[in-house]
């Protein structure tokens, strides 16, 4: 008897240490989850194949660079995906935890995009996002705030050299709890 | 017994710990403006209020009961913020949004820079608008779109914000020259200079000329069908055809006119081409 609890106990610790262990790092960190992206109602220029594949892409790479150099206060992180209002407000935030010891750390669960703006010359996107997140407000190890929130953001991105760049990011008031 | 004190000190601790910190505040604000936030339920005691937003992270440490208040310069950034306030046991937290003040500043991406006269909506003008924090301004406003090419009349047209965004198409004026694009909301406007540039080239036409026992072929003044000079660098294509075949010569425009030297040995054919626009054609005897 004693050795059949031995072994459950072990088959249990075995599964949960392979749970852990294979667990995809990005589940930890926070990193690039699914993106999906709705451009049916986009105008006034319609939106290129290659286009929508970019902005799903670097739109999650976004959130996963965002998310990093929140969690580690590291403000160079922000250059390969932000520009302008939405990486001046970042960095500000970034400084803000530097100096207070607090931090932001977002678990990104997916976003639902809906491509709404395109400009006519190809050069702004504006869409909103339904992202579904963990937030933590942490106190150096200790954790003072914990919520599962589904939050609606405006987005705005521009193109860059080689990738599409966000370049303002603000959550807007109607928002749904799980 | 263990009953009855289970039954009395569950609910009573129950009670204790829901009595923890509770904080209200208002669902929605001005940037910019500042925000009262009432801790209750706490007794009394001094607690830590944590406050996070866009561009926001800051912790101090408040007196439990009182009111919090949140200053101007904390919610200057539109967006979600979350006020946590811990009394040591407990936190609580509470969650407001921050939207955009007034219309303070238009910001107009216009396209493209330089343009061919007479071109149906080859403009395009794009205007967001923002209050004086560089938030976005999500309540519709309306955006006075004017433009005034170098002759001639401006033309404007107001269009209403939608998320903060509004965009207008132009066609670019028939003669050739700057014309400034402009986006105004109240005291807040943005302008952008689009070159507009003569169109293809129209009745090309070309004239021979003997010098010092050299034939050259030029063109006359070139212009578009509005009459405006093409500009310099414009190539132009001459193409001589006679008994050894066909030569073609690239020239540019410069100062108004192409021209190029062609040797001619018995007759020949001359004709004359820029882009898609063809010109008249010359027959020329060669000079022995």
């Amino acid at each position: 008897m004693m050795r059949l609890a031995f072994n459950v106990l072990i088959i249990l610790a075995l599964a949960v240490g392979a749970y852990f262990a294979l667990r995809p790092a990005v589940m930890a960190d926070g990193s690039a989850r699914k993106v999906e992206l709705n451009a049916e109602n986009l105008g006034p220029r319609s939106i290129e194949d290659l286009t929508e594949k970019s902005i799903t892409r670097d739109y999650g790479l976004a959130w996963q660079t965002m998310a990093a150099a929140l969690r580690e206060n590291r403000r160079e992180l922000l250059d390969g995906y932000f520009t302008g209002i939405a990486k001046a407000t970042l960095a500000e935030q970034i400084a803000d935890q530097k100096n207070s010891g607090i931090r932001v750390r977002y678990t990104d669960q997916g976003h639902k995009l809906e491509a709404v703006f395109y400009s006519p010359s190809g050069d702004a996107m504006q869409l909103r996002d339904r992202a579904q997140l963990e937030v933590e407000i942490v106190d150096g190890d200790k954790v003072v705030q914990r919520e599962d929130v589904t939050l609606n953001y405006l987005v705005l991105m521009t193109p860059g050299a080689d990738r599409w760049l966000v370049r303002d990011l603000q959550t807007t008031a109607a928002e749904v709890r799980p | 017994m263990r009953l009855l004190l289970a039954s009395v000190l569950i609910p009573f601790s129950l009670l204790i710990c829901g009595a923890a910190a509770e904080l209200r505040g208002p669902a929605q604000v001005t940037a910019g403006n500042p925000v009262s936030l009432a801790s209750t339920g706490t007794g009394s005691g001094k607690g830590t209020f944590y406050l996070t937003g866009p561009g926001q992270a800051s912790k101090r440490t408040v007196t439990l009961g009182d009111e919090i208040q949140v200053h101007g310069d904390e919610v200057e950034h539109a967006g979600r913020y979350t006020a946590v306030v811990c009394d040591g046991r407990k936190c609580a937290a509470t969650h407001f949004f921050v939207r955009a003040a007034e219309p303070a500043k238009v910001s107009l991406l216009v396209h493209p820079s330089r343009v061919r006269v007479a071109q149906p909506n080859a403009i395009s003008a794009v205007a967001f608008v923002f209050d004086k924090f560089r938030n976005l301004v999500l309540s519709p406003a309306q955006v006075d779109f004017k433009a005034s090419p170098k002759q001639g009349p401006a033309v404007s047209q107001t269009r209403p914000t939608q998320n903060g965004v509004t965009w207008i198409r132009l066609t670019s004026a028939t003669k050739e020259g700057p014309a400034k694009i402009g986006a105004s909301l109240g005291k807040a406007s943005e302008l952008r200079v689009v070159q507009q540039v003569a169109s293809e080239a129209c009745n090309l036409r070309i004239k021979p000329e003997w010098n010092a026992g050299k034939f050259f072929v030029e063109t006359e003044p070139v212009r578009d069908c509005n009459g405006n000079a093409v500009s310099d660098g414009t190539v132009v294509s001459f193409t001589k055809v006679d008994a050894s075949g066909k030569t073609t010569v690239d020239a540019p425009i410069k100062r108004g006119v192409a021209r190029v030297e062609m040797p001619i040995k018995g007759s020949a054919k001359i004709l004359v081409a820029s882009g898609v626009v063809t010109g008249n054609e010359l027959s020329v005897e060669g000079r022995q």
